[in-house]
């Protein structure tokens, strides 16, 4: 079943055909939610809230349309007015605890290099700003082409490049700067996820 | 994965490659740990699940033709004397970073110049000053404090940070068409690859659909209850669907004003308009913006942002006074221009009167979803908290019909039963409110034969969502509350949960029942809503049918326009007569409007002129009377020496939102590419005024809410110009 059939469908009541797409996006969503919150929880919740948006306003969906993007929209949409009421300090990406644990698929054979590297960048995207954090997931992990940033994000597209261009160089320059300590796997940095 | 427009930077692309490699390594962690399928297919149907508000509807009596009440029982008896604002206002050259006029704000004698019409100046802390007048006497009275600085860091900044309520909260009431989902889409897809999540079937506030449903949080002292009122709205809602920039959520039926020319003031110079405190077309818009809408221009009505903040203007002198504040500042976008702002704030409430409420609390099973049962815990508590011991409360809990043993009759706020029954409400069983509703009137009808000296409010709290194109089906309300139209029952609907966004006969039912409707989705909102000062404002009219006439001098102004009020805007003769269609204001409300002003030479020149003269009409709600001030000059003061005191923040902020709202409120769907560049040169200009504002109002929600909102339009505005420019870095 392709995205438009699953649309079609959902748009007389499928609820297979959503099934389908929720098994196709679930993890992207739930990846960019993780990324822009910084809180597994938080981000399973406002994937549930995203996903039933997206159900209840499948009839406006525009057949033709990408689905990655209109999902990822509402999705942000839900996570940015979700934060805007929370007002309390943002939860810690990769706090020390469970979080931590359950967060990485730490491969065996995996150097210990390579894991010290993954942290630490693990820890830069964490501490960049919440701007530069959405447009690097947005494009990176969500695979997102520039436009579909910008309108995902309602930004224009020079501002969007500008933001990752803003962000690789903040990226970069942290991983130099932690190449020059010692990283350590508890990834303990004391920057809160609002920093920056 | 391949970047196909990666940047030329051979660092950033190197470091691309690296966050690709990161994020393929991270895969498990960032893969959905659970299906989120089990949860969401338990909630795929509620949305078509037929509310209880259709089966009410089915049991409701056929409609009895009749009046509703006009009558408002509010103590006190109006006593006209309404203070008249001075501002001062320097235009020297060097005043300011426009040059342009900058308020003054030190002790200017305006009574410097006897021979005009008396007026006094006393320092309100803002960019204006306040004056109050008697008759043609000539009165001076001090108001607040002079110190311009202490009073609005005081009053505008310890203040808890949010003005109205967030946006998100709020509910905008749909008029009927809640059912047929017809998208509006444009042709040009290009432009709008994303369709509108049709879900929450944004609202069309029309005529019917008047309140503002986001209910203004309680700010201690400065709770300013404004909220939608008296006629308005878009009444030809029958109009062509949405259109504009495109993504235009369903259902929504908005009708295109044209804008406000400027006129020259020669011609004419007299401006009337009737006052508005609705605020339904920018929680609209933010909701839609929120929600992944472009908002249709459309529907911006720029009086409706504009009142949607609270200026904290100083409160009016007199119980039954109006207070007229007025100020100017530096036109933020155009230079040699100046804005003109004119605020008519009324009094807050005199609470002095006794009260009976009736709670009519739906326990059915549907509020068991997410926190419906806590909301609505919450406010019946604050509301029990609110009353005094001379109050009386009763509690209805109703499922498929009343729950006797929970049902308690009026007594005291403080009896113990009272509270248990509150903590009692939890869901179960299914819904019938007519069950509750009828026992609800029939024992608030009761408490108000035992005591007719009180006012008397029965709120329903319900997590309804009504999906019925009702017309007008609850006359039914209205032949329960109408038996005594001195004293009418109001009857108040909270709606309770989230994404119910289509409480249409929720709000009908306030309407009809002479109450109003707001939307609860947390338990803190729910809190501040029911702080006593907030509801008891929201719910006691002060004026009616009011509506203001603003006289410029042709000798100072040379060409004048206002900004929105588009459809508020009446022929200068209807000024004198009452008209039903002019705005009902609430205790506490306040009413703003901008004007755009480009001054003659002669006004370059002048030291102390009068700019303008301001009256003001309205109607008395307990007694039906007419009430007028004869109006009084406001004079302006060019070239005043000494430093200039700069414009408050709050009125920059709304001086941005007016403008914001009046240029993209100018898309139309015929507008062309020289339309949007120059919107967007706007646009782009106020946002960057608005950011610069962040360290003065970035506390507020609703600053931030706006900033938002402006970011979120101005995209899209950018979105439909040609090949954009490529941006520097962001912000």
């Amino acid at each position: 079943m392709t995205d438009n059939e699953a649309i079609l469908r959902c748009q007389d009541g499928d609820r297979d055909a959503f099934r389908h797409l929720v098994e196709q996006y679930k993890d992207v969503l739930f990846g960019t939610a993780v990324l822009m919150t910084g809180n597994r929880a938080i981000a399973e919740e406002q994937v549930q809230e995203a996903l039933l948006s997206a159900w209840r306003g499948i009839r406006g969906f525009r057949r033709g349309s990408p689905v990655k993007p209109w999902l990822l929209r509402i999705l942000v949409n839900a996570v940015l007015a979700q934060q805007r009421r929370r007002t309390i300090e943002a939860v810690r990406f990769n706090d020390n605890g469970p979080e931590e644990r359950d967060y990485g698929n730490h491969d065996p054979a995996e150097t210990l290099d390579a894991l010290e590297n993954r942290i630490a960048l693990r820890r830069a995207i964490a501490e960049l700003s919440p701007d530069h954090r959405q447009v690097v997931a947005l494009r990176y992990f969500a695979g997102l082409t520039v436009p579909e940033v910008a309108r995902t994000l309602g930004v224009r597209e020079g501002t969007v490049k500008s933001r990752l261009h803003r962000a690789l160089a903040i990226l970069r320059h942290q991983l130099e700067e932690s190449a020059l300590e010692t990283p350590t796997p508890s990834g303990s940095s004391s920057a809160g996820l609002e920093g920056g | 994965m391949a970047y196909n427009d990666s940047p030329d930077n051979e660092f950033d692309q190197e470091m691309e490659r690296i966050l690709q490699e990161h994020f393929n390594a991270e895969d498990s962690g960032l893969r959905a740990p659970s299906d989120p399928w089990p949860w969401l297919e338990s909630r795929l149907e509620e949305p078509a699940a037929p509310s209880f508000f259709s089966r009410l509807l089915g049991m409701m009596n056929p409609m009895r033709e009749g009046r509703l009440s006009p009558a408002f029982a509010v103590a006190g008896v109006a006593v006209v004397a309404v203070a008249v604002a001075a501002t001062i206002w320097a235009i020297s050259g060097d005043s300011g970073p426009e040059g342009l006029a900058v308020v003054q704000e030190t002790e200017v004698p305006a009574n410097a110049s006897p021979s005009t019409v008396g007026i006094g100046a006393t320092s309100i802390p803002r960019s204006m000053e306040v004056t109050r007048i008697v008759a043609e006497e000539v009165e001076v009275e001090e108001e607040q404090a002079p110190v311009a600085t202490e009073v609005p860091a005081a009053m505008a900044m310890s203040e808890p940070t949010h003005i109205p309520a967030p946006a998100a909260t709020t509910a905008p009431a749909a008029p009927a068409a809640t059912e047929a989902p017809a998208m509006a889409m444009l042709e040009d897809s290009e432009s709008t690859p994303y369709p509108a999540p049709a879900a929450t079937t944004a609202p069309a506030p029309t005529a019917t659909a008047a309140q503002a449903t986001s209910a203004p949080e309680a700010q201690g002292a400065m709770a300013m209850a404004q909220t939608a009122a008296g006629p308005r709205g878009p009444t030809g809602a029958a109009g062509p669907q949405g259109k504009g920039v495109g993504g235009t959520p369903p259902d929504t039926t908005f009708r295109d004003y044209g804008r406000q020319p400027f006129v020259a003031a020669s011609e004419d110079n007299v401006s009337t308009f009737s006052l508005d405190t609705d605020r339904t077309s920018y929680y609209l818009a933010l909701n839609w913006a929120r929600n992944g809408y472009e908002v249709d221009p459309d529907s911006v009505r720029a009086e409706e942002w504009i009142n949607a903040f609270d200026y904290r203007y100083p409160p009016a002198s007199g119980k039954q006074d109006f207070a007229v504040i007025t100020g100017f500042l530096p036109h933020p976008l155009e230079d040699g221009k100046l804005l003109a702002q004119i605020a008519f704030q009324a009094p807050e409430l005199v609470d002095d009167t006794r009260l009976n409420v009736t709670l009519v609390l739906d326990a059915s099973g549907s509020m068991a979803d997410g926190n419906r049962v806590d909301i609505a815990r919450q406010a019946a508590e604050s509301i029990r908290q609110s009353l005094r011991p001379e109050d009386r409360i009763a509690v209805v809990h109703f499922t498929d019909d009343v729950i006797d043993h929970y049902t308690v009759a009026h007594r005291s706020p403080d009896e113990p039963r009272v509270k248990n029954s509150i903590n009692l409400l939890a869901p179960h069983g299914s819904t019938n409110v007519q069950a509750g509703l009828n026992l609800g009137v029939s024992m608030a009808d009761h408490a108000r034969d035992l005591r007719p000296d009180a006012r008397n409010y029965v709120i329903l709290m319900s997590d309804g969502v009504a999906n019925v194109d009702a017309t007008n089906p609850f006359a039914i309300l209205e032949t329960a509350y109408d038996t005594d139209a001195r004293n009418p029952l109001r009857l108040i609907t909270i709606g309770v949960g989230i994404n119910n966004y289509n409480d249409v006969l929720l709000e009908q039912l306030a309407q009809h029942g002479n109450g109003w409707y707001r939307y609860l989705d947390s338990a803190a909102q729910a809190q501040a809503t029911f702080s006593r000062e907030n509801w008891l404002a929201l719910s006691t009219p002060f004026a009616d049918q009011a509506r203001a006439q603003v006289t410029w001098d042709a000798e100072v102004v040379e060409r004048w326009r206002i900004i929105g009020y588009e459809n508020r805007v009446t022929p200068d003769e209807t000024f004198t007569q009452d008209r039903k269609e002019f705005a009902e204001i609430y205790s506490g409300a306040a009413t703003t409007v901008f004007y755009e002003l480009e001054l003659t030479d002669l006004a370059q020149s002048l030291l102390v002129f009068p700019l303008e003269r301001i009256e003001l009409r309205w109607v008395d709600p307990n007694t039906g009377e007419s009430r007028s001030w004869p109006g009084e000059s406001v004079f302006a003061v060019a070239g005043w020496g000494g430093s200039p005191t700069p414009v408050p923040p709050l009125d920059q902020l709304g001086a941005i939102v007016a403008l914001a709202a009046d240029r993209y409120g100018s898309l139309s769907a015929n507008a062309g590419v020289e339309d949007y560049q120059a919107v967007q040169r706007d646009l782009s200009t106020l946002l960057e005024q608005l950011r610069s504002l962040r360290g003065d109002l970035g506390n507020l929600d609703a600053y931030n809410d706006f900033l938002f909102l402006l970011d979120n339009i101005t995209g899209h505005v950018e979105e439909r110009l040609p090949p954009p420019t490529p941006s520097g870095y962001s912000r």
